[in-house]
Protein backbone atom coordinates (compact mmCIF):
# COMPACT_ATOMS: atom_id res chain seq x y z
CA UNK A 1 0.00 0.00 0.00
CA UNK A 2 1.44 3.41 -0.91
CA UNK A 3 2.46 5.53 2.03
CA UNK A 4 -0.07 8.22 1.29
CA UNK A 5 -2.97 5.81 1.35
CA UNK A 6 -1.66 4.03 4.43
CA UNK A 7 -2.53 7.17 6.35
CA UNK A 8 -6.03 7.03 4.98
CA UNK A 9 -8.14 5.41 7.62
CA UNK A 10 -11.84 5.52 7.00
CA UNK A 11 -13.60 5.98 10.33
CA UNK A 12 -16.35 3.57 11.41
CA UNK A 13 -19.67 4.73 10.02
CA UNK A 14 -20.99 5.40 13.49
CA UNK A 15 -18.37 8.11 13.91
CA UNK A 16 -20.08 10.06 11.13
CA UNK A 17 -23.42 10.05 12.88
CA UNK A 18 -22.85 9.80 16.64
CA UNK A 19 -22.28 13.17 18.24
CA UNK A 20 -20.99 13.93 21.73
CA UNK A 21 -23.58 15.28 24.12
CA UNK A 22 -23.10 18.95 24.92
CA UNK A 23 -25.36 19.39 27.93
CA UNK A 24 -27.89 17.38 29.93
CA UNK A 25 -25.83 14.22 29.41
CA UNK A 26 -27.51 11.07 30.62
CA UNK A 27 -31.00 12.54 30.63
CA UNK A 28 -33.67 11.97 27.96
CA UNK A 29 -33.24 15.64 27.05
CA UNK A 30 -29.54 15.33 26.22
CA UNK A 31 -28.55 17.87 23.57
CA UNK A 32 -26.05 17.06 20.83
CA UNK A 33 -25.41 18.42 17.35
CA UNK A 34 -28.40 16.55 15.91
CA UNK A 35 -30.75 18.17 18.41
CA UNK A 36 -29.25 21.64 17.90
CA UNK A 37 -29.62 21.31 14.12
CA UNK A 38 -33.21 20.10 14.45
CA UNK A 39 -33.96 23.18 16.53
CA UNK A 40 -32.16 25.39 14.03
CA UNK A 41 -34.29 23.94 11.22
CA UNK A 42 -37.43 24.64 13.25
CA UNK A 43 -36.31 28.24 13.84
CA UNK A 44 -35.44 28.70 10.18
CA UNK A 45 -38.82 27.37 9.09
CA UNK A 46 -40.72 29.70 11.41
CA UNK A 47 -38.39 32.64 10.75
CA UNK A 48 -38.74 32.22 7.00
CA UNK A 49 -42.51 32.37 7.06
CA UNK A 50 -42.80 34.98 9.82
CA UNK A 51 -40.43 37.33 8.00
CA UNK A 52 -42.24 36.59 4.76
CA UNK A 53 -45.66 37.43 6.15
CA UNK A 54 -44.82 40.50 8.25
CA UNK A 55 -44.79 43.31 5.72
CA UNK A 56 -47.75 42.38 3.54
CA UNK A 57 -46.77 44.81 0.81
CA UNK A 58 -49.16 44.98 -2.08
CA UNK A 59 -46.38 44.25 -4.52
CA UNK A 60 -44.39 41.48 -2.84
CA UNK A 61 -40.62 41.50 -2.89
CA UNK A 62 -37.72 39.70 -1.24
CA UNK A 63 -38.65 37.46 1.66
CA UNK A 64 -42.35 38.05 1.20
CA UNK A 65 -42.23 36.97 -2.40
CA UNK A 66 -40.17 33.90 -1.54
CA UNK A 67 -42.42 32.87 1.34
CA UNK A 68 -45.58 33.36 -0.69
CA UNK A 69 -44.17 31.46 -3.66
CA UNK A 70 -43.05 28.66 -1.34
CA UNK A 71 -46.46 28.41 0.24
CA UNK A 72 -48.12 28.39 -3.16
CA UNK A 73 -45.65 25.78 -4.39
CA UNK A 74 -46.76 23.38 -1.65
CA UNK A 75 -50.39 24.34 -2.08
CA UNK A 76 -50.54 23.93 -5.85
CA UNK A 77 -48.01 21.18 -6.54
CA UNK A 78 -48.58 18.97 -3.53
CA UNK A 79 -51.75 19.65 -1.56
CA UNK A 80 -54.31 20.58 -4.21
CA UNK A 81 -52.78 18.24 -6.78
CA UNK A 82 -53.09 15.22 -4.50
CA UNK A 83 -56.00 15.99 -2.17
CA UNK A 84 -58.24 18.16 -4.34
CA UNK A 85 -58.97 21.86 -3.96
CA UNK A 86 -60.92 21.86 -0.71
CA UNK A 87 -58.93 19.40 1.41
CA UNK A 88 -55.73 20.54 -0.24
CA UNK A 89 -56.17 24.14 0.86
CA UNK A 90 -57.08 23.04 4.39
CA UNK A 91 -54.02 20.79 4.73
CA UNK A 92 -51.51 23.14 3.09
CA UNK A 93 -50.30 24.70 6.38
CA UNK A 94 -49.49 21.27 7.82
CA UNK A 95 -47.83 20.09 4.61
CA UNK A 96 -45.87 23.35 4.33
CA UNK A 97 -44.59 22.95 7.90
CA UNK A 98 -43.55 19.38 7.14
CA UNK A 99 -41.89 20.21 3.83
CA UNK A 100 -39.81 23.14 5.04
CA UNK A 101 -38.91 21.56 8.39
CA UNK A 102 -37.54 18.53 6.54
CA UNK A 103 -35.97 20.64 3.80
CA UNK A 104 -34.04 22.84 6.24
CA UNK A 105 -32.82 19.74 8.12
CA UNK A 106 -31.78 18.10 4.85
CA UNK A 107 -29.99 21.14 3.48
CA UNK A 108 -27.67 21.27 6.52
CA UNK A 109 -25.96 18.36 4.78
CA UNK A 110 -24.23 20.75 2.36
CA UNK A 111 -23.91 23.94 4.44
CA UNK A 112 -20.17 24.48 5.01
CA UNK A 113 -19.22 24.18 8.67
CA UNK A 114 -22.37 22.26 9.53
CA UNK A 115 -22.50 19.50 6.93
CA UNK A 116 -24.75 17.14 8.78
CA UNK A 117 -28.45 16.50 8.18
CA UNK A 118 -30.41 15.55 11.34
CA UNK A 119 -32.64 13.51 9.03
CA UNK A 120 -29.73 11.10 8.49
CA UNK A 121 -30.55 9.83 11.97
CA UNK A 122 -33.62 7.61 12.13
CA UNK A 123 -35.29 9.48 15.00
CA UNK A 124 -36.78 12.45 13.13
CA UNK A 125 -37.96 10.57 10.01
CA UNK A 126 -39.44 7.84 12.21
CA UNK A 127 -41.16 10.38 14.43
CA UNK A 128 -42.66 12.27 11.49
CA UNK A 129 -43.67 9.06 9.70
CA UNK A 130 -45.40 7.76 12.84
CA UNK A 131 -47.21 11.07 13.33
CA UNK A 132 -48.44 10.89 9.73
CA UNK A 133 -49.37 7.23 10.12
CA UNK A 134 -51.41 7.92 13.28
CA UNK A 135 -53.11 10.88 11.59
CA UNK A 136 -53.91 8.71 8.59
CA UNK A 137 -55.59 6.05 10.75
CA UNK A 138 -57.34 8.58 12.99
CA UNK A 139 -58.71 10.63 10.09
CA UNK A 140 -59.77 7.49 8.24
CA UNK A 141 -61.74 6.29 11.26
CA UNK A 142 -63.15 9.76 11.84
CA UNK A 143 -64.43 10.33 8.30
CA UNK A 144 -65.46 6.76 7.42
CA UNK A 145 -66.13 5.23 10.81
CA UNK A 146 -63.96 2.50 12.33
CA UNK A 147 -65.57 -0.35 10.38
CA UNK A 148 -65.84 1.66 7.18
CA UNK A 149 -62.20 2.64 7.29
CA UNK A 150 -60.89 -0.88 7.75
CA UNK A 151 -63.33 -2.19 5.17
CA UNK A 152 -62.23 0.35 2.55
CA UNK A 153 -58.53 -0.12 3.26
CA UNK A 154 -58.47 -3.91 3.70
CA UNK A 155 -61.24 -4.95 1.29
CA UNK A 156 -60.76 -2.81 -1.82
CA UNK A 157 -63.95 -2.84 -3.94
CA UNK A 158 -64.09 -4.56 -7.31
CA UNK A 159 -62.08 -7.61 -6.27
CA UNK A 160 -63.59 -11.15 -6.51
CA UNK A 161 -64.48 -12.38 -3.01
CA UNK A 162 -62.10 -15.35 -3.11
CA UNK A 163 -59.14 -13.07 -3.77
CA UNK A 164 -59.69 -11.28 -0.46
CA UNK A 165 -57.92 -14.28 1.09
CA UNK A 166 -54.84 -12.99 -0.70
CA UNK A 167 -55.51 -9.26 -1.00
CA UNK A 168 -56.51 -8.51 2.57
CA UNK A 169 -53.28 -9.70 4.25
CA UNK A 170 -51.25 -7.91 1.59
CA UNK A 171 -53.20 -4.70 2.05
CA UNK A 172 -52.85 -4.97 5.82
CA UNK A 173 -49.11 -5.43 5.67
CA UNK A 174 -48.56 -2.76 3.06
CA UNK A 175 -50.86 -0.11 4.55
CA UNK A 176 -50.41 -0.57 8.27
CA UNK A 177 -46.96 -2.07 8.66
CA UNK A 178 -44.76 -1.29 5.67
CA UNK A 179 -46.12 2.17 4.93
CA UNK A 180 -44.73 4.05 7.97
CA UNK A 181 -41.50 2.07 7.79
CA UNK A 182 -40.85 2.82 4.12
CA UNK A 183 -41.98 6.40 4.62
CA UNK A 184 -39.35 6.94 7.33
CA UNK A 185 -36.56 4.82 5.87
CA UNK A 186 -36.80 6.45 2.42
CA UNK A 187 -35.88 9.82 3.90
CA UNK A 188 -33.45 8.52 6.51
CA UNK A 189 -31.51 6.20 4.20
CA UNK A 190 -31.20 8.77 1.44
CA UNK A 191 -29.79 11.37 3.79
CA UNK A 192 -27.52 8.88 5.53
CA UNK A 193 -26.14 7.67 2.21
CA UNK A 194 -25.64 11.24 1.07
CA UNK A 195 -23.71 12.10 4.20
CA UNK A 196 -21.46 9.04 3.84
CA UNK A 197 -20.91 9.86 0.18
CA UNK A 198 -19.84 13.45 0.87
CA UNK A 199 -17.65 12.35 3.77
CA UNK A 200 -15.94 9.80 1.54
CA UNK A 201 -15.07 12.39 -1.08
CA UNK A 202 -13.89 14.85 1.56
CA UNK A 203 -11.67 12.28 3.33
CA UNK A 204 -10.23 11.08 0.03
CA UNK A 205 -9.43 14.67 -0.93
CA UNK A 206 -7.75 15.27 2.43
CA UNK A 207 -5.68 12.10 2.18
CA UNK A 208 -4.48 12.93 -1.32
CA UNK A 209 -3.65 16.48 -0.26
CA UNK A 210 -1.29 15.08 2.34
CA UNK A 211 0.13 12.51 -0.06
CA UNK A 212 3.19 13.13 -2.26
CA UNK A 213 3.00 12.26 -5.94
CA UNK A 214 -0.50 10.90 -5.40
CA UNK A 215 -1.63 14.51 -5.17
CA UNK A 216 -1.98 14.49 -8.96
CA UNK A 217 -5.17 12.47 -8.40
CA UNK A 218 -6.53 15.15 -6.07
CA UNK A 219 -8.77 16.74 -8.72
CA UNK A 220 -10.79 13.53 -9.01
CA UNK A 221 -12.30 13.44 -5.52
CA UNK A 222 -12.44 17.25 -5.37
CA UNK A 223 -14.48 17.49 -8.56
CA UNK A 224 -16.49 14.45 -7.55
CA UNK A 225 -17.19 15.97 -4.13
CA UNK A 226 -18.32 19.25 -5.67
CA UNK A 227 -20.59 17.42 -8.10
CA UNK A 228 -21.96 15.24 -5.30
CA UNK A 229 -22.63 18.33 -3.18
CA UNK A 230 -24.77 19.71 -5.99
CA UNK A 231 -26.47 16.36 -6.31
CA UNK A 232 -27.17 16.31 -2.57
CA UNK A 233 -28.85 19.71 -2.79
CA UNK A 234 -31.21 18.10 -5.28
CA UNK A 235 -31.68 15.11 -2.97
CA UNK A 236 -32.42 17.40 -0.02
CA UNK A 237 -35.25 19.09 -1.95
CA UNK A 238 -36.47 15.90 -3.54
CA UNK A 239 -36.66 13.87 -0.33
CA UNK A 240 -38.53 16.65 1.48
CA UNK A 241 -40.89 16.81 -1.50
CA UNK A 242 -41.40 13.04 -1.60
CA UNK A 243 -42.00 12.79 2.14
CA UNK A 244 -44.56 15.59 1.94
CA UNK A 245 -46.35 14.31 -1.16
CA UNK A 246 -46.62 10.83 0.37
CA UNK A 247 -48.07 12.41 3.49
CA UNK A 248 -50.64 14.14 1.29
CA UNK A 249 -51.41 10.84 -0.46
CA UNK A 250 -51.85 8.93 2.81
CA UNK A 251 -54.01 11.57 4.48
CA UNK A 252 -55.96 12.25 1.29
CA UNK A 253 -56.62 8.51 0.97
CA UNK A 254 -58.12 8.47 4.44
CA UNK A 255 -60.33 11.46 3.72
CA UNK A 256 -61.52 10.15 0.35
CA UNK A 257 -61.32 6.35 0.15
CA UNK A 258 -62.78 6.26 -3.36
CA UNK A 259 -59.70 7.88 -4.86
CA UNK B 1 -37.73 46.27 10.97
CA UNK B 2 -36.76 45.90 14.63
CA UNK B 3 -38.43 42.50 14.75
CA UNK B 4 -36.60 41.51 11.60
CA UNK B 5 -33.16 42.35 12.92
CA UNK B 6 -33.98 40.55 16.18
CA UNK B 7 -34.93 37.43 14.24
CA UNK B 8 -31.78 37.68 12.16
CA UNK B 9 -29.68 38.04 15.31
CA UNK B 10 -31.27 34.93 16.81
CA UNK B 11 -30.67 33.05 13.58
CA UNK B 12 -27.02 34.13 13.50
CA UNK B 13 -26.56 33.08 17.14
CA UNK B 14 -28.15 29.72 16.44
CA UNK B 15 -25.95 29.20 13.40
CA UNK B 16 -22.86 30.04 15.44
CA UNK B 17 -23.92 27.61 18.14
CA UNK B 18 -24.52 24.91 15.57
CA UNK B 19 -21.06 25.28 14.11
CA UNK B 20 -19.09 25.90 17.28
CA UNK B 21 -20.58 23.78 20.05
CA UNK B 22 -20.63 20.18 18.86
CA UNK B 23 -17.13 20.24 17.43
CA UNK B 24 -15.98 18.13 14.53
CA UNK B 25 -17.29 14.71 13.65
CA UNK B 26 -14.23 12.75 14.65
CA UNK B 27 -14.42 14.14 18.17
CA UNK B 28 -17.08 11.63 19.04
CA UNK B 29 -15.24 8.50 17.99
CA UNK B 30 -11.97 6.92 18.88
CA UNK B 31 -9.90 4.55 16.85
CA UNK B 32 -10.38 0.87 17.61
CA UNK B 33 -6.83 0.49 18.92
CA UNK B 34 -7.14 3.17 21.58
CA UNK B 35 -10.45 1.71 22.62
CA UNK B 36 -8.97 -1.74 23.16
CA UNK B 37 -6.08 -0.41 25.21
CA UNK B 38 -8.45 1.57 27.39
CA UNK B 39 -10.86 -1.31 27.93
CA UNK B 40 -10.34 -3.58 31.01
CA UNK B 41 -9.38 -6.52 28.84
CA UNK B 42 -6.97 -4.35 26.89
CA UNK B 43 -5.09 -3.16 29.94
CA UNK B 44 -4.27 -6.71 30.92
CA UNK B 45 -2.90 -7.38 27.50
CA UNK B 46 -0.65 -4.39 27.14
CA UNK B 47 2.98 -5.20 27.89
CA UNK B 48 2.74 -8.95 27.45
CA UNK B 49 4.83 -10.79 24.88
CA UNK B 50 3.30 -13.03 22.31
CA UNK B 51 4.07 -16.20 24.30
CA UNK B 52 2.47 -14.84 27.42
CA UNK B 53 -0.79 -14.29 25.63
CA UNK B 54 -2.90 -17.18 26.71
CA UNK B 55 -5.92 -18.39 24.92
CA UNK B 56 -8.46 -16.75 27.20
CA UNK B 57 -6.66 -13.45 26.96
CA UNK B 58 -6.85 -13.69 23.19
CA UNK B 59 -10.57 -14.30 23.55
CA UNK B 60 -10.92 -11.30 25.85
CA UNK B 61 -9.06 -9.20 23.31
CA UNK B 62 -11.43 -10.36 20.59
CA UNK B 63 -14.46 -9.48 22.71
CA UNK B 64 -13.05 -6.06 23.52
CA UNK B 65 -12.38 -5.44 19.84
CA UNK B 66 -15.91 -6.56 18.93
CA UNK B 67 -17.34 -4.21 21.51
CA UNK B 68 -15.29 -1.33 20.20
CA UNK B 69 -16.07 -1.96 16.55
CA UNK B 70 -19.77 -2.58 17.10
CA UNK B 71 -21.55 0.63 16.25
CA UNK B 72 -24.87 1.66 17.73
CA UNK B 73 -27.68 0.38 15.55
CA UNK B 74 -28.53 3.26 13.21
CA UNK B 75 -32.14 2.10 12.79
CA UNK B 76 -32.90 2.42 16.51
CA UNK B 77 -33.92 6.00 17.29
CA UNK B 78 -32.32 7.84 20.19
CA UNK B 79 -34.83 8.86 22.81
CA UNK B 80 -33.47 12.41 23.20
CA UNK B 81 -33.68 13.03 19.46
CA UNK B 82 -37.26 11.76 19.41
CA UNK B 83 -38.28 14.05 22.26
CA UNK B 84 -36.54 17.13 20.91
CA UNK B 85 -37.73 16.37 17.38
CA UNK B 86 -41.30 16.17 18.63
CA UNK B 87 -40.97 19.44 20.54
CA UNK B 88 -39.44 21.24 17.57
CA UNK B 89 -41.98 19.91 15.10
CA UNK B 90 -44.76 21.01 17.43
CA UNK B 91 -43.18 24.48 17.59
CA UNK B 92 -43.01 24.60 13.79
CA UNK B 93 -46.64 23.52 13.47
CA UNK B 94 -47.90 26.06 16.00
CA UNK B 95 -45.69 28.85 14.65
CA UNK B 96 -46.77 28.31 11.08
CA UNK B 97 -50.39 27.33 11.46
CA UNK B 98 -51.27 29.88 14.14
CA UNK B 99 -49.18 32.86 13.10
CA UNK B 100 -47.26 32.84 9.85
CA UNK B 101 -49.71 31.14 7.49
CA UNK B 102 -52.81 33.15 8.49
CA UNK B 103 -50.84 36.39 8.05
CA UNK B 104 -49.42 35.16 4.75
CA UNK B 105 -52.82 34.09 3.46
CA UNK B 106 -54.42 37.33 4.60
CA UNK B 107 -51.81 39.29 2.67
CA UNK B 108 -52.39 37.17 -0.41
CA UNK B 109 -56.18 37.38 -0.11
CA UNK B 110 -55.99 41.17 0.36
CA UNK B 111 -53.88 41.50 -2.75
CA UNK B 112 -56.20 39.22 -4.70
CA UNK B 113 -59.19 41.31 -3.62
CA UNK B 114 -57.41 44.54 -4.44
CA UNK B 115 -56.46 43.30 -7.89
CA UNK B 116 -59.99 42.07 -8.54
CA UNK B 117 -61.41 45.44 -7.45
CA UNK B 118 -58.95 47.28 -9.64
CA UNK B 119 -59.83 45.12 -12.63
CA UNK B 120 -63.53 45.57 -12.03
CA UNK B 121 -63.09 49.31 -11.76
CA UNK B 122 -61.04 49.38 -14.93
CA UNK B 123 -63.72 47.38 -16.70
CA UNK B 124 -66.39 49.74 -15.40
CA UNK B 125 -64.38 52.78 -16.47
CA UNK B 126 -63.93 51.25 -19.89
CA UNK B 127 -67.65 50.61 -20.29
CA UNK B 128 -68.44 54.13 -19.06
CA UNK B 129 -65.94 55.61 -21.45
CA UNK B 130 -67.38 53.66 -24.32
CA UNK B 131 -70.86 54.76 -23.40
CA UNK B 132 -69.72 58.35 -23.25
CA UNK B 133 -67.89 58.01 -26.53
CA UNK B 134 -70.94 56.62 -28.30
CA UNK B 135 -73.06 59.34 -26.74
CA UNK B 136 -70.63 61.96 -28.02
CA UNK B 137 -70.58 60.34 -31.41
CA UNK B 138 -74.37 60.37 -31.45
CA UNK B 139 -74.37 64.03 -30.52
CA UNK B 140 -71.81 64.77 -33.18
CA UNK B 141 -73.87 62.97 -35.81
CA UNK B 142 -76.97 64.86 -34.69
CA UNK B 143 -75.10 68.14 -34.93
CA UNK B 144 -73.85 67.29 -38.40
CA UNK B 145 -77.32 66.41 -39.50
CA UNK B 146 -78.64 69.63 -38.02
CA UNK B 147 -75.96 71.65 -39.78
CA UNK B 148 -76.73 69.96 -43.08
CA UNK B 149 -80.40 70.63 -42.58
CA UNK B 150 -79.77 74.30 -41.82
CA UNK B 151 -77.57 74.68 -44.88
CA UNK B 152 -80.19 72.99 -47.01
CA UNK B 153 -82.85 75.27 -45.62
CA UNK B 154 -80.72 78.33 -46.22
CA UNK B 155 -80.07 77.25 -49.74
CA UNK B 156 -83.76 76.66 -50.33
CA UNK B 157 -84.72 80.01 -48.88
CA UNK B 158 -81.97 81.75 -50.87
CA UNK B 159 -83.33 80.12 -53.99
CA UNK B 160 -86.77 81.36 -53.14
CA UNK B 161 -85.52 84.86 -52.55
CA UNK B 162 -83.68 84.80 -55.84
CA UNK B 163 -86.71 83.61 -57.75
CA UNK B 164 -88.75 86.28 -56.07
CA UNK B 165 -86.22 88.97 -56.87
CA UNK B 166 -85.98 87.86 -60.48
CA UNK B 167 -89.74 87.81 -60.79
CA UNK B 168 -89.94 91.24 -59.19
CA UNK B 169 -87.26 92.57 -61.50
CA UNK B 170 -88.95 91.12 -64.50
CA UNK B 171 -92.21 92.66 -63.39
CA UNK B 172 -90.53 96.02 -62.82
CA UNK B 173 -88.91 95.85 -66.22
CA UNK B 174 -92.23 95.03 -67.81
CA UNK B 175 -93.78 98.04 -66.06
CA UNK B 176 -91.02 100.33 -67.24
CA UNK B 177 -91.36 99.05 -70.78
CA UNK B 178 -95.08 99.50 -70.69
CA UNK B 179 -94.78 103.10 -69.49
CA UNK B 180 -92.13 103.81 -72.09
CA UNK B 181 -94.41 102.45 -74.78
CA UNK B 182 -97.26 104.63 -73.59
CA UNK B 183 -94.98 107.69 -73.46
CA UNK B 184 -93.69 106.98 -76.92
CA UNK B 185 -97.20 106.57 -78.23
CA UNK B 186 -98.28 109.85 -76.63
CA UNK B 187 -95.22 111.67 -77.94
CA UNK B 188 -95.84 110.30 -81.40
CA UNK B 189 -99.43 111.42 -81.24
CA UNK B 190 -98.46 114.89 -80.12
CA UNK B 191 -95.70 115.18 -82.66
CA UNK B 192 -98.03 114.03 -85.40
CA UNK B 193 -100.68 116.57 -84.50
CA UNK B 194 -98.08 119.35 -84.12
CA UNK B 195 -96.60 118.39 -87.44
CA UNK B 196 -100.05 118.41 -89.07
CA UNK B 197 -100.73 121.91 -87.74
CA UNK B 198 -97.30 123.22 -88.73
CA UNK B 199 -97.38 121.64 -92.15
CA UNK B 200 -100.81 123.19 -92.71
CA UNK B 201 -99.65 126.60 -91.64
CA UNK B 202 -96.47 126.25 -93.64
CA UNK B 203 -98.35 125.24 -96.72
CA UNK B 204 -100.77 128.13 -96.36
CA UNK B 205 -97.96 130.63 -95.91
CA UNK B 206 -96.26 129.16 -98.89
CA UNK B 207 -99.42 129.21 -100.94
CA UNK B 208 -100.23 132.77 -99.88
CA UNK B 209 -96.78 133.83 -100.93
CA UNK B 210 -97.20 132.06 -104.18
CA UNK B 211 -100.74 133.10 -104.95
CA UNK B 212 -100.83 136.41 -103.05
CA UNK B 213 -104.30 136.84 -101.79
CA UNK B 214 -105.90 135.01 -104.70
CA UNK B 215 -107.70 132.90 -102.31
CA UNK B 216 -109.11 133.90 -98.95
CA UNK B 217 -107.71 132.28 -95.90
CA UNK B 218 -110.67 130.14 -94.94
CA UNK B 219 -111.10 128.54 -98.32
CA UNK B 220 -107.44 127.66 -98.49
CA UNK B 221 -107.43 126.06 -95.04
CA UNK B 222 -110.43 123.95 -95.95
CA UNK B 223 -108.78 122.82 -99.14
CA UNK B 224 -105.57 121.85 -97.36
CA UNK B 225 -107.33 119.93 -94.60
CA UNK B 226 -109.29 117.98 -97.12
CA UNK B 227 -106.15 117.14 -98.88
CA UNK B 228 -104.37 116.01 -95.73
CA UNK B 229 -107.32 113.88 -94.68
CA UNK B 230 -107.29 112.26 -98.07
CA UNK B 231 -103.61 111.62 -97.75
CA UNK B 232 -104.04 110.37 -94.14
CA UNK B 233 -106.84 107.94 -95.00
CA UNK B 234 -105.08 106.63 -98.04
CA UNK B 235 -101.90 106.12 -96.05
CA UNK B 236 -103.68 104.07 -93.31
Amino acid sequence: MPAALAAFEFPPVSHLFEWPVVILDGTPLAINKTVVLTGAAALLTIGFFVLGSRKRALVPSGFQNLAESSYELVEENIAVEVMGAEDGKRWTPFLTSLFFFIFFMNIFEVIPGIQFPPTSRIAIPALLAIIVWLMMIFLGMKTQGVGGYFKSSLFPPGVPKVLYLLVTPIEFISTFLVRPFSHAVRLFANMMAGHILLTTFALLSAALWLGKWNAIFLPLPVVGGAAMTGFEVLVAVLQAYIFTILTAVYIGGSLHPEH
Amino acid sequence: MKMRSRILAVAALAAGLVVAVPGVASASGESVGVCIVESPAGEEIVGLTAEELEEEQVEALGEAADECVEAPNPVVPEINELIWGGIFFLIVLVGLMKFAVPALKKGMADREERIRDDLEQAEKAKVDGQEQLSSYEQQLADAREEAARIIEEARASADGVRQELIAQAEQDAAGVRERANVDIAAATERATSDLQAQVGELAIELAEKVVEHSLDHDTQTALIENYINEVGSSSE
